[in-house]
């Protein structure tokens, strides 16, 4: 008795994990795929993150997405499907291929470019010898040397 | 009070023009009447536009339904908080409010630096004035706040009818953040004019060295921490009030305000190039330049309609004036450059590439990048459009994807660059200051990781973060243990001795620490959580250690909205823990509804309950619910940032040894005049 009880138990545990598994998996990709398109109510937020009152638009599209999902669709099928319908503002992240390529690429360049500059720069800098003070500017009897450690010291001294 | 106000405006417009007029005179003739009339003319605009501001606001508070904007934004039933508010909520007025604070600055300079700097504040009181001028047109000519409702009558006069009440302010802006949200940014904005008019003016004066920015550091750092508040209160603004459980969403707007703070971070760095070592001299007044740009193009974005926005105000002609304004500073600002480089001729000179001069150009290089990354993700939606026809858009992931490695890199330097000497830092030097920071901190990434944190990029900020608060808590242990030895006193005496000693070093470590705490508190964003389900009275969901049982609901009728609530529950770990209070509130002066979030802060997590409205289905309540770990650092981090930069501004409490250049007989000196140490007493900043 009991262990028939137990195995009806365990078979009913096992359905329940069967059936809920899929619609689990199913909601997280509803989420993944969702984060990657914008909500077309024009309030310029993501589509799983839209919760403005009465935004009807976000509660359709998530629907159409749910549905897309459950038919089996893949994430470049629904991406296609709704970018046909919304047209290319429903991209949440500019796709990485045509134009949108160099809105992904820019960052890389600007940084790339600026860390190319600084170091010049500070390879530049670090080449160029120490000025010396202009000769009217020069103690008596005070070397360039001398005034040159005087200088340091100042630096150190006066270090935050 | 419109016909006052209204005049007034128009008068301010004119004593600014006789403020750019009678200035620029002054600074050809040096006639010290011209120069007294000009700044005389400054103040009477600034006080004609204080006097156009209190009457709009007059004008709110006696219900004038004869006045456009008084009808658009306000009505009976609004409390006294938001009738303030409603200053700022629209077009109109929120020019009116940017004359107003800008007046508030340009007012505090010139009676500041009335019998000082007298070379240079006449070309600063005409850049001041010019900045104020073009508000002005707008407030006058462009978006008066003061137009009337008015119809044509028989006889061809203009008839003024009365409406009974105003539509009332927007609900999203009834939220006591909203009171305190646009007046902080604004002051940023506004704010930055005046190391503007300061770097501009001492350009074309070619004012001596770095004189300019000794007069300008105190009104950057307040500019800077006013921009720095306006946008965490805006971030939690979003948060509380727009319920999608996040603070910031890279919304065109809220990118238009972190540009000025992203250069002007970089500037505040960067001066102290100049200032220690004279360098960079080009480098810091084309920051300044672009800082105050970046404010206008900011207001441009978000007020002409080019880019789309939750936040943006209507559509509207207003962007061009904006542009118009925008290209008319770069002219000047390129003249005045081109006309007087040489004055900026620098000593640029490095001993080191592991130097605190080095990580200061890093540091500006990343806070550069991330600058132009989002300004150009930001506009990118409209270049896809002019070059493909059509608009792709760029959202939250993009920006987060870009910003976050340059978020994590500045973090790195934050605790890397103080602790680097100026010139040239030693092996034994980076050993003893980084060798203990590194060690912690790299423990308690193994920590986290043993603990089960594997999303990366939280781990490595975690790691970060741990790193640059050792080497903060070193750096005040080491001075603080050194005082103690001396005056006997406890640590936390000698701590605070030691910062009040050298507040621009030490507030600016306590701004550092502030940082890590928003960086701490963005780094549990990878782990947020939420569920929504529609919920009968009765019935409960489960999210983390949290469990909500919906009560009941009730309907509440206040002056200006009705309330729909929901009293829920909570219990952690299965024991009661306290009540919450979701609401939605429906507006009906202006026929919209409004969330009211309820949340339960700590410190390692946000518990965000947000009714979400009924289904469609059933009209049974929907409860979507959050769970955001850390959030609450973001804010704490806020509150460190401003202390910290409160003690950047305070002047060194004891008299220190300085150096200064004063003459000295001809036979005395055995070193340079310039650098003959004499033991003078003053009270300033290092």
């Amino acid at each position: 008795m009991i262990n028939r009880r137990f195995i009806a138990i365990f078979n009913l545990t096992c359905l329940t994990g069967m059936l809920a598994l899929p619609v689990a998996a199913q909601i997280d990709r509803a989420k993944q795929i969702g984060g990657k398109f914008m909500c077309m109510c024009n309030c310029n937020q993501v589509l799983t993150q839209c919760n403005h009152v009465g935004c009807t638009v976000s509660t359709a599209m998530l629907k159409e997405l749910d549905q897309r999902l459950a038919r089996g669709e893949s994430e470049t099928a629904i991406t296609q499907g709704f970018v046909q319908e919304f047209g290319t503002q429903v991209y949440a992240e500019p796709p990485k291929s045509g134009i949108s390529l160099v809105a992904w690429s820019l960052p890389s360049i600007y940084l790339a470019v600026g860390t190319a500059l600084v170091v010049m720069v500070i390879w530049r800098w670090r080449a160029r010898p120490h000025l010396r003070p202009a000769a009217a500017n020069m103690p008596a009897g005070m070397s360039a040397d001398r005034l040159e450690d005087v200088r340091q010291r100042v630096a150190r001294e006066t270090e935050d | 009070m419109d016909v006052f106000g209204s005049f007034a405006l128009l008068l301010a417009f004119v004593c600014a023009a006789y403020a750019i007029v009678g200035g620029i005179a002054a600074i050809r003739t040096r006639h010290p009447l011209l120069i007294k009339s000009a700044r005389q003319a400054g103040i009477a605009t600034c006080v004609l536009i204080f006097v156009a501001t209190f009457s709009l606001v007059y004008l709110f508070f006696s219900d004038s339904y004869w006045v456009a904007y008084v009808v658009s934004h306000g009505n009976h039933s609004l409390s006294t908080f938001y009738k303030i508010a409603a200053l700022w909520s629209g077009q109109e007025g929120s020019l009116l409010f940017w004359s107003f604070l800008l007046s508030i600055y340009v007012f505090s300079v010139l009676i500041a630096y009335r019998n000082k700097n007298g070379e240079l504040m006449p070309y600063v009181g005409v850049v001041m004035a010019g900045v104020q001028i073009f508000f002005l047109t707008l407030n006058n000519f462009v978006a008066s706040p003061f137009k009337v409702l008015a119809s044509a009558g028989a006889n061809g006069a203009l008839d003024i009818f009365t409406r009974a009440d105003g539509n009332g302010l927007n609900p999203l802006l009834q939220y006591p953040e909203m009171v305190i949200h646009p007046p902080n940014l604004y002051s940023g904005y506004t704010g930055f004019t005046i190391p503007f008019a300061f770097a501009l003016g001492a350009l074309l004066a070619r004012y001596p060295g770095e004189k300019w920015i000794h007069l300008t550091r105190k009104w950057t750092m307040i500019a800077w921490c006013f921009q720095t508040v306006g946008i965490l209160l805006g971030a939690h603004w979003a948060y509380a009030v727009l319920g999608w459980g996040g603070y910031w969403g890279w919304d065109p707007v809220e990118n238009a305000s972190l540009l000025p703070w992203l250069t002007g971070t970089a500037f505040l760095h960067s001066v102290m190039m100049q200032e220690k070592r004279g360098m960079m001299k080009v480098w810091n007044v084309w920051l300044v330049f672009v800082t105050f740009m970046l404010c206008i193009l900011g207001t441009m974005l978000t007020r002409s309609g080019v880019v789309s926005s939750v936040h943006a105000f209507a559509q509207s002609s207003i962007g061009n004036w904006f542009l118009g304004f925008l290209i008319l500073i770069l002219v000047v600002c390129l003249a005045a450059y081109v006309k007087n480089r040489d004055y900026l001729k620098s000593e640029n000179q490095l001993d080191s590439m592991i130097s605190r001069e080095s990580s200061f150009l890093f540091n500006n290089l990343i806070l550069l990048v991330s600058c132009v990354a989002v300004l150009s993700g930001t506009l990118f939606p409209v270049f896809s459009e002019w070059l493909s026809g059509s608009r792709i858009s760029v959202g939250k992931p993009f920006f987060d994807k870009v910003n976050i490695p340059l978020g994590l890199i500045l973090l790195f330097l934050t605790g890397v660059g103080p602790l680097l000497a100026w010139r040239k830092t030693s092996v034994d030097s980076l050993k003893r200051n980084f060798g203990w920071p590194l060690v912690v901190g790299l423990t308690a990434g193994a920590v986290l990781f043993a603990l089960g944190l594997r999303e990366f990029y939280s781990l490595v900020c975690l790691i970060l973060c741990v790193f640059v608060t050792s080497t903060i808590g070193m750096e005040f242990f080491r001075g603080a243990r050194v005082l103690k030895a001396r005056s006997g006193s406890s640590l936390m005496t000698s701590a605070v001795d030691l910062t009040m000693r050298n507040t621009r070093r030490y507030g600016g470590y306590i701004v550092h620490m502030g940082m890590v705490l928003i960086f701490v508190g963005l780094s549990g964003a990878a782990f947020n959580k939420d569920a929504q389900k529609e919920m009968q009275p009765g019935s409960t969901m489960t999210i983390g250690r949290y469990t909500l049982l919906l009560q009941s609901m009730d309907t509440k009728p206040e002056p200006n909205y009705t309330s729909e609530r929901l009293i829920v529950e909570v219990m952690k770990d299965s024991k009661p823990l306290m009540m919450l209070y979701p609401e939605r509130r429906y507006f009906p002066a202006n026929q919209e509804s409004g969330t009211m979030v309820a949340i339960y802060s700590t410190l390692r997590e946000d518990l965000y309950v947000v009714y979400a409205g009924r289904s469609p289905d059933n009209e049974v309540p929907v409860i979507h619910t959050y769970l955001n770990p850390l959030v609450k650092w973001i804010w704490l981090g806020g509150v460190v940032v401003v202390l910290g930069t409160f003690v950047t501004l305070l002047p060194n409490r004891r008299a220190v040894l300085a150096l200064s250049a004063v003459q000295q007989p001809a036979s005395a000196p055995s070193l340079s005049p310039s650098l003959q140490p004499q033991v003078t007493l003053r009270e300033g900043h290092d």
